[in-house]
């Protein structure tokens, strides 16, 4: 193994410097699932191949740095530690500069109502503000995001699963009462897309500028962490800001390819299902299709790129958790089964009518330079301190 | 024979030969667009209707046509003005001598449409990519996903040939045995026989299903081939004779909103060289117009439990 990675500090002295056999089981298997469904997926039109092995690229990103939304805003809350919250914003410098490199490409110039395909615009209102504060009180309560849930289902976190049912309960309410919502607050709300309003430079300037002033009010607030255990080299966690330098990438690479990065729009395609199965399915959602998001309905299940993505990241977070020997089934308590349950209900319920979740509008939607990105931002972290606070409260009871 | 003369049937025989070999002018393959691709005399316009699909690749220096937007009139449910359309094929770098070729997706559906639209106006030298942007791409032949920027071009657009687009009062003449014209159906035999009202996915917009008396149902998809191109003329004349269609009669096509039956339009019309009409109003709205008999094989009566 390269010498890089030896800390002659810590003095450890290592037993063994290798890795056994069986920390290659998930990536074996990776490679076993990726061949075997070759076949299916390989289809030029519709790049699934590309959308497996992004969601595997960012599944080992998300597991190897811990790129987990609820987590590092907690270890800000309570350690003051700003690390994670830095790395967040990192994704979002090098993404933003990405998507518009994109977005040369594909508008030569950012002339109203001309948006770049499939970005993740969406229009901005009190719906998103509500679904914004649901989705963080929810991730609060259930421990963690929906892309956070899924890549620690990929380390063994059984609970995720009933996160899951919770969110898919969430999404159908949210289907139940999408109708009354669009007519009424959506279908006037503004489209804020920055490079309609100050070109792309100005966007890009802007952007910059609002993430250097979140930085800076992190470092202010940032406290000395104790050292970490130095341990074998593959078990050592990737510093949260080379995750967000990856993120950032694997954002702008799909963007260009396939379509942005968002978890939510195969959640969208199994409630759907699910609700029609028990004939609770509007017969129409209003404006749906008109409207830039993360969620898409249609009838095809898994073989669809958001499909193919999402397992895709439980399979790379499986492989990569394996090979760091951080897998291990954690069977939950009656506790944590509730609150994973009804964490995932506000988060399915949020991330429905917010129109994604903290990948689809905050991720996705702030590397577009759009300003709904920026208010599912501020509305999930108020939310978040929220569900926080309370959590905290029962626990102290 | 003299050497003069044995030349001329030379020339002459390679003329005709070429001329047979070649499927129709209105066409044009993948290769003679792979090879005219830097022709400044070549504009190449995409229409397709899947978003994204022009960004993420689309055949160099061609510019996107938004079908939706583009191409129609969306107040008045009409085809796209003439000033307008100028406007837009000046921006797009057309001039007046420029040779247009259309592709797109979804089978050239949306781009023959266009053919249609131009031809209306008067705008020569318009061919459509035989095959589409499917044949394109099954060929992997390069993409790029950069905006093309052209030069403003001159063309102008002075006629306007309102001959080739059939109107309701034309149709309902057809089936009121009113009038000579032979009407194609060219949606699926379902849609024609009344099961369905609309193909699957796609929204069910008129409160009748079935097909206009008098038309005959000659799906779109026969005339192309496997791999999307359009059949030779010979096989064309042999599908469309055996349902009546012979080209001695004028013909009216149609299908749900216009787009397949402009595909089709331009086979009859361009390939064929029959006297062909698009009624681009088609069944969405004749299935929909009050006093109008139609024919429903099936019997389906919308909104019966």
């Amino acid at each position: 193994m390269p010498p890089f990675f030896y800390d002659k500090k810590t003095k450890m002295k290592l037993k063994s410097n290798t890795l056994s056999v069986k920390n290659f089981f998930g990536i074996i298997l990776v490679l076993f699932i990726s061949v075997l469904i070759s076949d299916k997926v390989q289809n030029q039109s519709e790049v699934f191949y590309l959308s497996l092995w992004l969601g595997i690229s960012f599944g080992i990103v998300l597991q190897r740095s811990r790129f987990c939304f609820y987590c590092l805003s907690r270890d800000f809350i309570e350690k003051r530690n700003a690390k994670g919250l830095l790395g967040i914003i990192t994704s979002l410098v090098v993404g933003t500069l990405g998507y518009h490199i994109v977005f040369g490409a594909f508008l030569i110039e950012p002339i109203f109502p001309q948006l770049p395909p499939n970005a993740h615009i969406s229009p901005v209102s009190f719906v998103l503000i509500l679904g914004s504060f649901s989705f963080g009180f929810g991730m609060a309560i259930a421990g963690s995001c929906i892309s956070a849930q899924l890549f620690r289902l990929g380390e063994g976190l059984v609970s995720s699963l009933f996160a899951f049912v919770g969110i898919i309960i969430g999404f159908i309410l949210a289907f139940r009462i999408w109708n009354y919502f669009y007519l009424n607050i959506i279908y006037d709300a503004p489209v804020v897309w920055f490079p309609h309003h100050f070109g792309y430079t100005g966007s890009v300037v802007l952007q910059l500028t609002l993430m250097s002033v979140f930085a800076i009010l992190l470092f202010k607030f940032h406290k000395k962490q104790k050292k970490e255990e130095i341990s074998f080299w593959w078990k050592i966690k990737w510093p949260t800001y080379v995750g967000g330098i990856l993120v950032g990438i694997i954002g702008m690479v799909a963007f260009f390819r396939i379509t942005p990065l968002g978890v939510t729009a195969e959640i969208g395609n199994i409630s759907r299902n699910t609700a029609e199965y028990f004939n609770i399915m509007p017969l129409r959602l209003e404006g749906f299709d008109t409207l830039r998001g993360c969620i898409t309905v249609v009838k095809n299940v898994f073989w669809t790129n958001n499909g193919l993505f999402i397992f895709g990241l439980v399979l790379g977070s499986f492989a990569a958790a394996v090979f760091s020997e951080d897998f291990k089934i954690q069977i939950p308590s009656v506790h944590e089964v509730k609150n994973s349950f009804i964490g995932g209900l506000f988060m399915g319920f949020g991330s429905m009518i917010a129109l994604g979740c903290t990948v689809g509008n905050l991720l996705s939607g702030i590397m577009a330079a759009s300003l709904s990105g920026w208010i599912f931002l501020i509305f999930c972290a108020l939310g978040l301190y929220l569900g926080w606070i309370i959590k905290n409260k029962i626990r102290a009871n | 024979m003299s050497l003069i003369k044995k030349v001329t049937i030379l020339i002459v025989f390679l003329f005709t030969s070429q001329l047979a070999l070649a499927k129709s002018s209105a066409l044009v393959d993948t290769n003679w667009l792979a090879k005219n691709i830097n022709n400044p005399k070549v504009s190449i316009i995409e229409v397709s209707v899947k978003p994204g699909v022009y960004e993420r690749g689309h055949i160099q220096g061609a510019v996107n046509f938004k079908w939706h937007t583009d191409l129609v009139d969306t107040v008045s449910r009409d085809i796209i003005s003439k000033d307008k359309l100028q406007n837009l094929l000046r921006k797009s770098g057309v001039n007046q001598d420029s040779t247009i070729v259309l592709y797109g997706d979804k089978n050239n559906w949306f781009a023959a449409w266009g053919a249609w639209v131009f031809d209306i106006y008067g705008i020569q030298n318009v061919k459509l990519l035989d095959g589409g942007r499917k044949k394109w791409e099954e060929e992997k032949r390069p993409l790029t996903p950069l905006a093309t920027t052209v030069k403003a071009g001159n063309i102008e657009l002075t006629k306007t040939n309102l001959g080739l687009r059939a109107r309701l009062s034309d149709v309902v003449a057809v089936a009121k045995k009113e009038s000579n014209i032979a009407l194609v159906d060219i949606r699926s035999a379902d849609e024609y026989q009344g099961k369905i009202f609309a193909p699957a996915g796609v929204p069910e917009l008129s409160v009748r299903a079935g097909h206009i008396p008098g038309a005959v149902n000659i799906s779109w998809g026969k005339a192309v081939n496997k791999d999307g191109t359009i059949k030779s003329a010979d096989e064309l004349k042999k599908i469309y004779a055996a349902a009546g269609i012979d080209g001695s009669k004028p013909i009216i096509t149609y299908c749900r909103i216009g787009e397949r039956s402009s595909h089709s339009w331009f086979v009859l019309k361009k390939v064929l060289g029959y006297d062909a009409r698009n009624y681009d109003g088609s069944w969405t709205e004749y299935g929909n117009s009050v006093g109008n008999p139609i024919v429903n094989l099936a019997g389906t009566v919308w909104g019966k439990i």
